[in-house]
């Protein structure tokens, strides 16, 4: 049954579990595209496994992490490796899909997440950003990636550090840089889903979120959009993958929320533990 | 081999004797196992001119390079995870408070084999990372070439061998073999790629303990120059086991950060007039502890092995 009441990010998240497909070996990113992750392993995409940067692969926790190291995705783990040794199982080709996301992003999929230099210096630049983490390893040799980020400002003719590689510029160019994986198939944001061209390589609106314009979506973006002929309204949540979010993410951090006041350490305590306890964990 | 039977230090003198002013070091965890311990400890002593090398950093990372301990970063990534943005690392690159800190850009990856290769002791690792992208471009220590056997592009690293690796462990004995439950991180590999290796861990156990479960030992004892026990040593981060992560704790500590100002207040009141670790831990009070420690076990124990 398909819920009547959601968030644009729990859509988001939604979309981005609907991208994983059943028997996938995932390798998912922190923030929105982990709670993806984590939908698609309750709902269709029960056989898949998740690994994780830090090393755990298949963790099963009653928390969603808020790190790709943190305990949760070690907990219940068919195996820990050392991060390395991950790496390593996804450059030679065990793992089919990662979910990264950017802050800037050109049509070929090629994301930014090292610096907005603008007009000074990659040593000095206008906002330093975290850099790759994995997100360039999981680009690179990936089966296929998945993206997932704002659309807004970030959707730019050139971006200003090819940090995590798209289809680079264009057809066969990945495979003439050496890579393994096959590239970027989807880009999700908060107002549609983008995907690339077979022939060109070229990313193109494919699906619309509720209430959203073809033109909206144009307005944003800072290059010439190719628009699918028959764009298509995107599938919004089930009430159970609503349920499953707000079990794992009663904080809502995953998400995105931010706090602003302290916080009272009892209060919260009262909450994970009651979050706790309502999740059974099915491990096999 | 580091031979000795004994190798405990205290805290303080771990940090003086491994870590002197301009020396590189790592750390071991991230988001758990984190040596918060050792990294206010660097703070009180003023460290500076350090070189972290790291994969990714994250609370720890940005706590140490706000203090201006840090002039350069040789790694992947400096941020929160999903808990918030690495205000301190973007203050320190951006604008040079409080002090400018340089970036030796890598993908986790490269960073990663860069510890294999120190541990192997050989020169760089070839890794299919990185290809295509701007990283190489802006770190001319990132080679570029052409397999000499099959001519496809690899990428080339160096190896890293920080002078010291500080990492946190659930059980260690006195000679420093150090048990690890949960992640791993590159942990066992950076131990063997440092040349120096201090050991913080919750408990002390006895040699016999240790082989009783020798598969949970992840760093040998003959890699390990000091051992520190440090319970909590990874407060407001999780140590799997032993307690749970701290949110409100670093959810609390993003509000401070986003200022130098108010950074240092916040390092003042927790590092500085604290004066010691116990003094950190009295500060956040046995309760707080305990409740920690009880989320943990009640969730998630490391189990006991039954023949």
């Amino acid at each position: 049954m398909l819920a009547e009441k959601f968030t644009t990010k729990e859509l988001m998240a939604v979309c981005c579990a609907h991208e994983i497909k059943n028997g996938e070996l995932v390798f998912v990113g922190i923030g929105l595209p982990m709670m993806g992750g984590l939908v698609a392993a309750k709902t269709h995409a029960k056989d898949s496994i998740f690994v994780y940067e830090g090393g755990g692969v298949g963790g099963m926790s009653r928390r969603v992490p808020w790190s790709i190291a943190d305990n949760p995705t070690a907990e219940n783990a068919l195996m820990i490796h050392e991060m390395w040794r991950l790496f390593s199982d996804g450059q030679a080709g065990y793992i089919n899909r990662g979910v990264i996301g950017g802050a800037q992003i050109d049509k070929f999929g090629n994301l930014n997440t090292t610096a907005i230099i603008g007009d000074k210096s990659y040593a000095s630049p206008v906002v330093r950003l975290p850099g790759s983490g994995g997100a360039n390893d999981i680009a690179s040799s990936c089966g296929e990636t998945t993206i997932v980020m704002q659309l807004d400002k970030g959707f730019v003719e050139k971006i200003d550090f090819i940090t995590s590689p798209g289809h680079l510029t264009g057809p066969g160019s990945r495979k003439k840089a050496g890579l393994v994986g096959r590239g970027p198939s989807a880009v999700i944001t908060q107002k549609c889903i983008f995907r690339f061209d077979e022939q060109t390589k070229e990313m193109y609106l494919d699906a619309l979120f509720p209430g959203v314009t073809i033109e909206a979506v144009k307005a944003q973006v800072g290059w010439n959009l190719q628009i699918s002929p028959n764009v298509k309204a995107v599938v919004t949540p089930t009430v159970e993958e609503l349920e499953i979010i707000h079990t794992l993410d009663p904080k809502g951090i995953m998400l995105g929320a931010k706090s602003d006041d302290e916080e009272d350490f009892n209060e919260f305590f009262q909450l994970m533990k009651q979050a706790y306890e309502a999740v059974e964990l099915d491990l096999g | 081999m580091k031979s000795g039977k004994d190798k405990q230090i205290s805290l303080h003198d771990a940090v003086e004797k491994y870590l002197p002013n301009g020396s590189s070091f790592s750390f071991g965890g991230l988001g758990a196992r984190d040596p918060f311990a050792i990294a206010f400890e660097m703070i009180r002593q003023e460290k500076k001119d350090l070189t972290m090398i790291t994969a990714s950093g994250m609370d720890i990372a940005n706590i140490v390079i706000g203090a201006g301990c840090i002039r350069k970063v040789e790694g992947a990534y400096v941020w929160i995870g999903s808990v918030g943005s690495g205000l301190n690392y973007r203050r320190a690159v951006e604008k040079g408070i409080p002090v400018k800190v340089e970036t030796e850009e890598y993908s986790n990856y490269a960073a990663s084999l860069r510890f294999l290769a120190g541990s192997m002791n050989i020169p760089f690792m070839a890794t299919r990372s990185m290809l295509g992208s701007d990283i190489p471009k802006y770190n001319n220590k990132i080679k570029l070439m052409d397999d000499p056997y099959t001519g496809e592009p690899v990428a080339l690293v160096s190896a890293a061998n920080p002078d010291v690796a500080f990492i946190h462990v659930q059980k260690a004995d006195l000679s420093g073999n150090g048990q690890i439950w949960g992640i791993l991180m590159n942990d066992p590999t950076i131990a063997r790629a440092a040349k120096s290796v201090v050991i913080t861990c919750e408990e002390i156990v006895s040699t016999q303990e240790i082989r009783k479960m020798s598969n949970l030992t992840a760093i040998p004892g003959y890699t390990v120059d000091a051992v520190v026990q440090v319970p909590f040593c990874s407060h407001p981060m999780w140590t799997a086991g032993y307690y749970w992560c701290d949110l409100p704790f670093r959810r609390n500590f993003m509000l401070y950060n986003k200022s130098q100002e108010t950074f240092e207040q916040w390092v003042k009141e927790w590092v500085l007039d604290t004066g010691s670790w116990q003094g950190y831990l009295d500060k956040l009070g046995q309760d707080r502890l305990n409740k920690l420690m009880q989320m943990e076990r009640d969730n998630y124990q490391i189990p006991e092995f039954k023949a």
